[in-house]
């Protein structure tokens, strides 16, 4: 037991311990220092990982395999998306400990502010793993004083499903990618009645931050500076973008059902023709095509923003804060494994996930990976993707800031207001403002 | 002969020990699961109480208060609370007095009818919630399909997407399982009339009218009474149904109180905040349900 500790710690003993084995597995432990699912843990007790219910199965035996190249048992508790930050939450600060747990990228500094996960920093390998990423990504997991505060769960880039045949039958000759493109483009198949309300997206309450994000990058404004000023609110194109979103919906361009409909039912109004753009992340051209509806096969896929940034997104993985290290350091190793690669290299976890749902991994080194490659159907562009993360997205630091959560709850309320006509696009760019504010100043409904 | 216990009034040492004793294990439950999280909400009403929840943190007085008050988010919040709930009580109130009247007459399939009215207030409200949200979806919701059938619209309606017909939707789900409840009580009340009552107006001369106002109200005043008290309480505090239906949306149109509370306490983790909205909020369903007790016992008396 002695040698298995060791194995465990920082500075490399484990890799000489593979070395003297020799072998494949040993050489790609070389290659890649610090990778997870080494055999034989230190740790012989059971770890506690709790995630939200997206394949539970999957989840299971994806921990299972981790577990039988002789890793310690993890219990792996589910639990509904819909509710989650609360229901965490709410067992965290009722005592519960859990070694490793999904959250939303939004609320990780807070999880680490509040004591309930634990910084990444000086764990054997993470700089490793910080560094495969794509450069775009990193500020989503580092934050700006150099925390390592989370690992990925997943990753998205938010693009442009369209139906080609559609387009091509309205005579528009390319996918729209800015605003007024794309509200050109919704207005001429509108009118020709080629579709009634042409274009859609997830703008429920909760959601809205995303697209407040999206939107606002499409124009070229980051929202907030790396400080968590809102310097949206100084932008003047700012107030642009607001009137271009309520007039997708006043005008009827998006359906009245969007604030309320879930991205199931937005893939399936796709793969029915009865909408010809849907902006969310990239992986729903597989919800799209996979519904094998009369238009799934007609729907493609490009970026947004014209020459500007589209929004990066990404899930997380957080630690628990963990006293016990042979406990810690088990915890880590399937963390590892979890979010970024196995003890050989490879990117188990995301290969499955790609497999299962087109999910992404904000690594280079994942859409190289030719087993990657092979897991995604024929009908994703894989380099486009690839690219976007690279050098046409952005992750905004600002999201994963301790009042963000805040500020989060708040934006729903503001932009459905906008959309119904209640509020102006000027006095959203105030009330967005001040609700960021608010956020920041602490206590605030 | 010394006075008897029950004479005097007084008992004895023994019999005061029993007594305890018979209660003891109802106000230890009371205590665990009402008074001690209703002080601890209080005290955490008065701390900026940290997400972790490992201290109070420091005490801040009414300073929570002070914040909730001076939002228009609370008022707003309260305003659509008080909407849901005036139209919760009353619709809930009639329907289940109307269901109670019509399942105490004699006719075929009575007894089906009344284990029929059970099934609303049986089904979970959160279940109540989703159904309807089902019910009223604007492209595959049956309440569409019912709606052109009557030729009350001509298309399908997003009523969901809209935020007044949202909050009227809210009120139709909850007053649904709602008044089934209230009609099993106002029934059971209505059981308990002599019908020698009702005969000997009739014989009177007394209409339908006349013996519903005289005879059937007055008889029904204390399950009335019980009725609206607790269908005001069960409104303030309506979270389930409208949760599941629109989660407050769309924007804020049916954002009660509670949902606020809610996303105070278990999403943004504001515990002190939170903990201040709820005790509002509880204390509007206290003074709600003794004002109407109130009103309606004044207005017996005054009857009288």
């Amino acid at each position: 037991m002695t040698s298995n500790n060791s194995t465990k710690r920082p500075g490399g003993l484990d890799r000489r311990a593979f070395l003297k084995a020799g072998g494949a597995t040993a050489l790609a432990a070389i290659l890649a220092p610090g990778l997870a699912g080494r055999a034989e843990a230190a740790f012989s007790g059971t770890l506690d990982m709790l995630a939200w219910d997206f394949q539970p199965d999957t989840i299971k035996t994806l921990v299972g395999e981790w577990t039988a190249k002789g890793n310690p048992a993890v219990n792996v508790a589910v639990i509904p998306n819909l509710g989650f930050s609360p229901a965490l939450q709410t067992r965290l600060r009722g005592g519960d400990a859990i070694d490793l747990f999904y959250n939303f990228a939004y609320n990780s500094q807070k999880f680490i502010d509040q004591g309930w996960a634990a910084k990444l920093n000086d764990l054997p390998g993470v700089d490793d793993m910080v560094a495969d990423m794509f450069e775009s990504a990193r500020p989503a997991y580092v934050n700006a004083a150099g925390d390592i505060i989370s690992a990925p769960y997943f990753s998205a880039v938010h693009m442009m499903h369209y139906n080609d045949r559609m387009l091509k039958e309205a005579g528009i000759a390319a996918p729209p990618q800015t605003l007024q493109e794309i509200h050109d483009a919704s207005k001429a198949l509108k009118d020709k009645k080629i579709v009634d309300s042409p274009y859609v997206a997830y703008w429920v309450k909760e959601f809205c931050e995303e697209y407040l994000h999206t939107y606002l990058l499409n124009e070229g404004i980051t929202a907030f500076d790396t400080a968590g000023k809102p310097v949206f609110a100084d932008d003047p194109k700012t107030e642009g973008v607001f009137a271009w979103w309520q007039t997708m919906y006043q005008d009827g361009l998006a359906p009245k059902s969007v604030l309320n409909d879930d991205p199931g039912k937005l893939s399936n109004v796709m793969a029915q023709g009865d909408a010809a753009f849907f902006v969310l992340h990239h992986y729903f051209l597989t919800s799209i095509r996979s519904l094998n509806g009369p238009e799934s096969a007609n729907v493609m896929q490009s970026p947004i923003g014209g020459s500007n940034h589209t929004f990066q997104i990404g899930e997380v993985l957080q630690l628990g804060q963990i006293e016990d290290e042979e406990r810690r350091n088990a915890a880590w190793d399937l963390m590892k494994f979890y979010g970024w690669k196995d003890s050989a290299g490879k990117f188990t976890v995301f290969n499955q996930w790609a497999k299962a749902a087109g999910l992404a991994a904000p690594y280079p080194g994942f859409f190289k990976d030719p087993d990657v490659i092979a897991a995604f159907p024929d009908y994703y562009d894989l380099p486009l993707i690839s690219k976007t993360f690279e050098t046409g997205s952005k992750v905004i630091p600002a999201r994963t800031l301790p009042w963000y959560p805040d500020f989060q709850a708040k934006v729903g309320d503001i932009v459905h207001a906008l959309l119904l006509g209640q509020a102006t696009p000027k006095k959203t760019v105030e009330d967005l403002t001040a609700a960021a504010n608010s956020a920041q100043k602490g206590r605030s409904l | 002969m010394a006075a008897s216990p029950t004479s005097s009034g007084a008992l004895n040492r023994g019999d005061r020990l029993f007594g305890v004793k018979l209660t003891a294990p109802a106000g230890v439950i009371l205590a665990v699961l009402l008074l001690i999280p209703t002080v601890l909400t209080i005290l955490y009403s008065l701390h900026d109480v940290p997400a972790n929840g490992r201290s109070l943190g420091p005490f801040v007085g009414l300073e929570n208060y002070t914040i909730v008050l001076g939002s228009s988010v609370f008022w707003r919040s309260a305003w659509v609370t008080f909407v849901f709930s005036v139209g919760f009580v009353i619709f809930s109130t009639l329907f289940g007095l109307g269901m109670a009247i019509l399942l105490n007459q004699r006719f075929v399939g009575r007894g089906l009818a009344r284990a029929l009215l059970i099934i609303p207030w049986a089904t979970p409200w959160l279940v109540i919630g989703i159904l309807w949200k089902w019910f009223a979806d604007g492209s595959v919701g049956g309440l569409n399909a019912v709606l052109l059938m009557l030729g009350a619209t001509t298309d399908y309606y997003d009523f969901m997407a809209d935020p007044n017909s949202a909050l009227v939707l809210t009120i139709i789900a909850a007053v649904w399982r709602q008044a089934s409840f209230a009609g099993i009580l106002l029934l059971a009340g209505l059981q308990t009339l002599p019908e020698d009552l009702n005969e000997a107006a009739s014989l009177d001369g007394a209409g339908v009218f006349q013996r519903f106002r005289n005879i059937t109200l007055p008889w029904l005043k204390p399950a009335l009474v019980t009725v609206t008290v607790l269908n005001i309480i069960y409104a303030f505090l309506q979270f389930d149904v409208i949760f599941a239906m629109t989660q407050g949306g769309p924007g804020d149109a049916t954002q009660v109180l509670s949902i606020l509370i809610y996303r105070q306490l278990f999403g943004v983790t504001q515990i002190g905040l939170g903990s201040a909205l709820a005790v509002i909020l509880g204390f509007i369903a206290l003074a709600g349900g003794l004002l109407t007790v109130k009103l309606l016992y004044r207005a017996e008396r005054q009857s009288a």
